[in-house]
């Protein structure tokens, strides 16, 4: 039987769900319920309070007094003065309006409950979140900011989107250059189909300034098994190009063609030290968020 | 090639009208990693190119192939390449099939007309320097082949007049004979050589499994170029006939009932069912159809069919059986000749008659002889009686324990050495004595005196121990039969004195002490037969077994000549057939089936038998001169001839079994239909078949 967290999070049962609010709650308390520690505890000279000691906790931040008091070992916990500063950088451009099935979520709709739903769970732990849309250009943007109220700001912009326009990274990678200037997380939710080939080392641009960067890869099913067989005339989604083509003849240079760019991306993100995340719109939110934060927790452990 | 069905090949045109008229409008989808599509489509682009013109090639291509192969085209390759030769005259033997198989009709005509008429178009087309011989093949003939002449005139007239016969071909032996006659002429040493065959082709007139002939040059044996024309133009020869006919007395049917079988063949595509088997009985004017039945003809195979008939009247009879009518009409009818039993008139003589019937000897004659289905018909009288009767009325008299004929004793001489029969029982009123003063004459050998083997109801009663079961009177009993007479207990019989050595009789019983109990002699053109002991219950209980009857009905029928003493089998067409000619008669001729006489020398006043060769199925009437007087046709001496088997069996060789045995297709070739020296033709629908087959496999393989 299936648990009830699982099954609201699916794309299709999120994809019934009229506002993104109720997505990024849903998913949230869907991710929440997956992990059984605080995902993050910051570092800070102000102590916050005592934790008795385990195997691999820092020996150098034993509490000798406590030890000399109680004979036990106690490990001091400290609260760090300022949390992680997060940006989240949301592709808007029109290839994100794409779904391959009407029951889905557009490649938009899917980032944007990825992105909302971090923004929450940032904002929870006392870190600040912050919004940049791109397409073209930058769209929309929200400073990063640590209150229970901001979250609410980004999820309304992030509701009110619309995808349009083409994609340039550079623009949204340009604007972080200027606005971020202490070390932030930065999350790209973005289909990564921009016409510069130097997309990717845009990006890593920001990794060498000491940015903690995740690419959220979000594509739909339908781009990575292209189930077209007929005769198709395909429009880009983008510009005015048009393709005709019959499915069944492009389909195996198509699939190569993919295999190979992802297989790119992902090695060049490797290289880079950037972190990737490949999100298929028909696989479960929590599916994609909670083994990510767990490796974040394990990294940050 | 059927020119009508190339109206097919417009099929080649619908994958071009499908393109231009019926391509699916592709449906417009916004798709966002269009860049990767242009890429795929960009790499693949000649490759699709080429496949979507394969495509089309081999869609197109499997239209048409089929198309044309419905239509059977035949390529026609040049004859040069079909037997090779060197260019040149040749020496020619020309073989014309005539036996009785190209008798066989195709339409209106006759196999060996088409034959005859190839034949001569072979000997028309030769160049004046072209010399020839032909040999004309069927019946018993030894082939004879005269050496290649250039008299073309004289050859073109044999082979217009060549008649079909009735008779077997041995086309191997006649192909030999042709090709020895080339070897041996000294006119074509330095030309070519060159074999024609008219022929059905049928398998039964070639003998395979011996050496094809070869001509023997000083240079080694060379193999001619041989040519068949096939007269049936390659159509199987399907037939249906009459193997075999036999009839065999049945007296449940009547008096002189038969039960007749008759053997049907086929050899077709599919079995003949109720096919009309009609019976004939009588010939030329006063045949009639006695049975009309049917029968089912396998496809390949025989089966029998029984019919009865009774003859209405005794003597010399014909009947026939025949098929309906079909291609070869020779094999439908077989005829059979069969001497009926005819009615016999007997005398019965009771010497000592008595008020107790079962004391009576006419009692148990006339009852065994009078039977419903009996031939003999007898009439009883006593000795006071037999003043007034007329001998010479009967055909055979019953003397049954009589003890003196008186006056009428040299009338009896007289009518059995005119061809009349006697049978002799004795009793306790005979007197050797009497007997030999008498009807020495007759008498097959002398009385002596009676014998007691033992008293009634004695068990050591004398048995009849050697018989001689062969004899036509006799011969009815076989298997668990001859009980009946092995079982009979005789207590008294008359011995006989020493047999005289003139006196030509024959035992043909004898009792187990080695007496005589039945023996024959013939006096004069009559028969005697004499019983040794009574045909009442005083001496032997012969008379309550079962063999009484038949021996009666038997020994008075052979007495009277009404048994055949020989089956009188039909002669196979072109077998040589003896007639037997009685003393006094003179065979002067034959009529054969078709009415025609032919006329046999005798000589001058010899009698005795003639050995004919009939030459055509069917009956045979025998024209005889009796004692100086006038011809007739004799009935009794009319014999039936069959068709010969052989020629019935119409399986054909395959051409290339025949070509492989001259040589191959380098020495020889079937003509089959078409003038001789016109191009071999060589089917291309089934190589289109193929075509169409490989090409809708890439069709599939092309459309994954």
């Amino acid at each position: 039987m299936a648990e009830p967290a699982k099954t609201i999070l699916d794309p299709v049962v999120l994809a019934r769900l009229a506002t993104l609010k109720l997505r990024v709650r849903a998913v949230a308390e869907g991710v929440l319920t997956g992990l059984h520690r605080s995902p993050h505890h910051g570092q800070s000279v102000e102590f916050a309070e005592h934790k008795e000691y385990t195997p691999g906790d820092e020996i150098r931040h034993i509490d000798w007094k406590a030890y000399g008091k109680f004979d036990k070992y106690y490990v001091k916990r400290f609260e760090q003065e300022t949390n992680l500063r997060a940006w989240l950088l949301v592709d808007a451009s029109g290839s994100m309006g794409y779904r391959g099935k009407d029951d889905r979520l557009t490649k938009l709709e899917y980032a944007s409950a990825l992105a909302g739903t971090l923004a929450y769970l940032l904002v929870r732990q006392q870190d600040a979140a912050g919004l940049a849309v791109f397409s073209g250009s930058i769209v929309r943007s929200i400073s990063p900011r640590a209150e229970p109220s901001h979250v609410t700001a980004i999820v309304e912009t992030l509701e009110g989107l619309a995808a349009g326009g083409e994609t340039r990274l550079g623009s949204a990678v340009d604007f972080l250059v200027e606005r971020a200037q202490r070390r932030s997380g930065v999350f790209v939710f973005s289909d990564l189909m921009d016409g510069d080939e130097r997309i990717l080392k845009l990006v890593a641009e920001l990794r060498k300034r000491k940015h903690e960067v995740t690419l959220f890869h979000v594509l739909d099913p339908a781009e990575i098994e292209f189930p077209f067989d007929d005769p198709t005339l395909f429009l880009s989604m983008e510009d005015e190009r048009t393709v005709e083509a019959r499915g069944r003849d492009v389909k195996k240079g198509y699939l190569e063609l993919l295999r190979r760019w992802l297989e790119e991306t992902r090695r060049f993100a490797a290289e880079a030290d950037l972190e990737y995340v490949l999100a298929r719109t028909d696989t479960p939110l929590d599916e994609v968020l909670v083994p990510f934060l767990a490796r974040r927790e394990r990294s940050a452990a | 090639m059927s020119p009508a069905l190339l109206w097919g090949l417009l099929a080649a045109a619908i994958p071009i009208v499908i393109h231009l008229f019926f391509r699916r409008r592709p449906k417009p989808t916004p798709f966002p990693a269009i860049d990767f599509i242009l890429k795929a489509r960009q790499e693949t682009r000649r490759r699709l190119r080429l496949k979507r013109i394969l495509l089309f090639l081999a869609r197109t291509s499997l239209l048409a192939a089929a198309a044309l192969a419905i239509a059977r085209p035949r390529l026609v390759a040049p004859e040069a390449k079909a037997a090779q030769g060197p260019v040149g005259p040749a020496a020619v033997a020309i073989v014309l099939d005539a036996s009785a198989s190209m008798g066989y009709r195709i339409g209106a005509r006759a196999l060996f007309d088409r034959a005859k008429a190839d034949a001569i178009d072979v000997l028309t087309g030769l160049g004046s320097e072209e010399p020839a011989t032909v040999v004309v093949c069927g019946g018993p003939a030894v082939p004879q082949a005269d050496p290649p002449s250039f008299d073309k005139a004289e050859l073109r007239r044999r082979l217009s007049e060549a008649e079909l016969t009735h008779g077997h071909a041995d086309l191997t032996s006649c192909t030999g004979a042709a090709v020895r006659a080339l070897a041996e002429s000294a006119a074509g040493q330095a030309l070519r050589r060159k074999l024609y065959v008219a022929t059905d082709l049928t398998a039964v007139s070639w003998r395979l499994d011996a050496p094809a002939p070869v001509v023997t040059t000083p240079a080694g044996p060379v193999r001619p170029e041989v040519t068949l024309l096939d007269a049936a133009r390659g159509e199987p020869l399907p037939n249906t006939w009459l193997s075999n006919l036999a009839a065999d007395p049945d007296p449940s049917v009547g008096p002189r009932g038969y039960r007749i079988t008759a053997t049907a063949n086929g050899q077709m595509a599919e079995p003949m069912k109720d096919a009309a088997l009609s019976l004939k009985v009588g010939e030329g004017r006063e045949e009639r159809i006695a049975i009309k039945s049917f029968i089912e003809i396998p496809r390949s195979g025989s089966t029998k069919k029984t019919l009865t008939h009774d003859f209405a009247v005794g003597g010399p009879a014909v009947l026939s059986v025949s098929l309906p009518g079909d291609a070869y009409p020779e094999d439908n009818s077989l005829f059979l000749t069969l001497n009926v039993p005819r009615e016999v008139k007997a005398l019965v003589v009771d010497g000592a008659p008595s008020p107790v019937r079962q004391r009576d000897a006419a009692f148990y004659v006339e009852a065994a002889l009078a039977g419903p289905s009996s031939p003999v018909r007898p009439a009883v009288v006593d000795l006071d009686g037999l003043g007034k009767v007329r001998l010479a009325d009967y055909d055979v008299i019953f003397l049954l324990n009589v003890r003196s004929l008186g006056e009428k004793a040299q009338e009896l001489v007289d009518f059995v050495e005119r061809g009349g029969g006697l049978f002799l029982a004795m009793g306790d009123e005979v007197d050797p004595d009497r007997y030999e003063l008498e009807l020495k004459r007759l008498l097959p050998a002398p009385l002596h005196v009676v014998k007691t083997a033992s008293e009634r109801g004695d068990h050591a009663a004398a048995r009849f121990a050697e018989v001689e079961w062969e004899h036509p009177a006799l011969s009815v009993f076989t298997g668990p039969a001859r009980e009946g007479l092995e079982s009979v207990r005789t207590f008294r019989y008359m011995l006989l004195k020493p047999e005289r050595k003139d006196s030509a009789s024959r035992v043909l019983v004898r009792y187990d002490d080695g007496s005589p109990a039945l023996v024959e002699a013939r006096r004069g053109q009559g028969r005697v037969m004499l019983f040794t002991s009574t045909l009442d219950r005083e001496w032997s209980d012969w008379t309550i077994r079962t063999s009484f009857l038949p021996a009666m009905q038997r020994l008075a029928a052979w007495l009277a000549g009404g048994l055949e003493e020989r089956r009188d089998w039909p002669t196979p067409v072109g077998a040589p057939r003896t007639i037997p000619a009685p003393e006094g008669v003179s065979v002067v001729g034959l009529v054969g089936p078709d009415g025609r006489e032919r006329k046999v020398d005798p000589g001058p006043g010899r009698s005795g038998s003639l050995s004919v060769i009939p030459d055509a199925p069917g009956l045979w009437q025998v024209r005889v001169v009796r004692n100086g007087g006038k011809e007739a046709l004799d009935p009794s001496l009319a014999f039936a001839v069959w068709p010969d088997p052989r020629e019935s069996d119409m399986r054909r060789l395959e051409p290339s079994e025949l070509t492989a045995w001259f040589g191959g297709e380098s020495h020889a070739r079937v003509a089959g239909d078409r003038p001789v020296g016109e191009g071999r033709q060589i089917p291309l629908w089934s190589w289109l078949l193929v075509v169409a087959v490989a090409a809708f496999l890439a069709e599939g393989l092309l459309v994954v």
